[in-house]
């Protein structure tokens, strides 16, 4: 499990996995998707958000697949990184629905 | 044609290169892949020109040499010997911020004391006056620049470190400012290496070494950490304004030489634990203080040059040096032992 807060990059990392297993490009292309942009993540970036979410055990790889002459590894979430990525998930929900409380935007908490 | 007979693959594998080689058996052939995969448009006149004669984006260098920093300079998860070298920058770019921190204080006291802020205490004599650069700088940003090392200090202890790093860069500008002012305009004497080693080592370097506190770096020993300043200040500062008081600065050592012989009383502490190989800990202050003994050896060397003109402080200065040297030899040998290269960490493997 993780111990610490988790890092934006490992969020949309996590999340990118979320569905199924992917390889580390397809990881990249997903989290740009997923962010809309915002998070583009370099090479080195990934590798190093990927290896830490490895050493914590919310990741593991699942296969190989040859592709031009490359081998793509492919990773997936584990059982762990599953209920990691829930919990963080919950945490930004309600975060979010606590701004927009503040804010006074439609579908915040009901005052009272 | 390529110019260096090598393609995009070859390139971006160099670049690899400088990462730690169990990070490179584990990840080098995925990273490649992926980076490789980043760099295809669709077009394939165009795939083949860069692959052939593309180059990898500084971008995506510097990712790669951030990357390289969080592993040499390692966190638990990290093989021994790069968790000991981070732990060891860490804590000797603790010990650098706290000699500041220590400085600070006693500049802010005596600025206090000078300024009679404490009314029931006599005045200072004269040996013990506040005193700032002179320069282009105004005093206000001098004791501005003593509270930013203490600041740093806390929140590096604290665990704040994005804050520490903003604010001791910031806490280096004037004295840079001071320096280059007085390479400009003359003011700073020809040939002045001893002013300028220190900026480069104790506070260039300190600031940059502040990237060992990276997110995977375990939280500094707080309270040692919080209670080193008081402790310092009383041990190290006040007996200094002591023998400053009572007319006797003459024999102080200058900065240099009083680094140097700070270092060597903590080897001489420490030697006892590092030649006793009994504690696996003791290894990584054994490196803390080679370091930092390298840090002061070559602020001590630096230095020499101001004092050409006179023999007998320079033959002052060889002998700190050669006493600090002498010290660190007790703990080298335990600072060596934390280098045995030790088995990678377990990653997950593909079954």
């Amino acid at each position: 499990m993780a111990s610490t807060t988790m890092t934006g990059q490992a969020f949309f990392v996590l999340t990118a996995l979320a569905d199924g297993p992917r390889h580390g490009y397809g990881i990249v292309g997903d989290v740009a998707d997923l962010s809309q942009g915002r998070v583009k993540l370099k090479i080195g970036s990934l590798y190093g958000v990927l290896d830490r979410l490895a050493a914590e055990g919310l990741i593991e790889p699942d296969r190989e697949e040859a592709r031009d002459g490359r081998l793509r590894r492919y990773y997936r979430l584990t059982s762990d990184g599953r209920q990691a990525l829930a919990e963080e998930a919950e945490l930004r929900v309600a975060t979010a629905r606590v701004v927009r409380t503040r804010l006074g935007l439609a579908g915040g908490e009901a005052a009272g | 044609m390529k110019d260096d007979g090598q393609d995009l693959e070859d390139r971006y594998r160099r670049v690899l290169r400088v990462l730690p080689g169990y990070y490179r058996d584990q990840w080098e052939d995925d990273m490649v892949a992926a980076y490789l995969d980043s760099r295809v448009t669709g077009d394939e006149a165009e795939d083949e020109y860069v692959a052939e004669f593309g180059r990898p984006a500084l971008t995506e260098v510097a990712s790669v040499a951030r990357l390289a920093v969080r592993l040499y300079l390692g966190g638990a998860s990290t093989p021994r010997r790069y968790f000991a070298w981070g732990q060891a920058v860490r804590r000797a770019v603790l010990a650098v911020t706290l000699v500041h921190a220590m400085a600070g204080l006693d500049a802010l006291v005596l600025l206090d004391w000078n300024r009679r802020m404490v009314s029931w205490l006599p005045a200072p004599p004269a040996s013990l006056a506040s005193v700032t650069p002179v320069g282009v700088l105004p005093p206000t940003v001098w004791h501005l620049v003593d509270c930013a090392w203490i600041v740093t200090l806390l929140a590096l202890a604290l665990g704040h470190y994005r804050a520490a790093r903003f604010i001791a860069a910031a806490a280096i500008v004037p004295n840079l400012i001071w320096l280059l002012y007085g390479e400009f305009t003359g003011t700073l004497a020809t040939l002045a290496i001893g002013p300028w080693a220190f900026w480069i080592l104790l506070n260039l370097v300190p600031v940059l070494a502040m990237a060992a506190f990276h997110r995977d770096a375990p939280p500094a020993a707080r309270w040692p950490w919080l209670v080193a300043l008081p402790a310092g200040y009383l041990l190290v500062a006040v007996p200094l304004m002591v023998v400053k008081a009572t007319g006797n600065g003459a024999w102080l050592p200058d900065n240099s030489g009083l680094l140097c012989l700070l270092v060597m009383l903590a080897c001489v502490a420490h030697a006892p634990r590092a030649l006793s190989r009994r504690t696996a800990v003791s290894g990584v202050w054994s490196l803390t203080l080679t370091l930092l003994a390298a840090l002061a050896g070559a602020y001590r060397i630096a230095s020499l040059n101001d004092y050409r003109r006179d023999p007998h402080l320079i033959a002052v200065g060889l002998v700190e040096l050669l006493i600090m040297v002498a010290a660190v030899t007790l703990v080298v040998t335990d600072a060596g032992r934390t280098q045995a290269a030790t088995p990678p960490p377990p990653h997950p493997q593909l079954s």
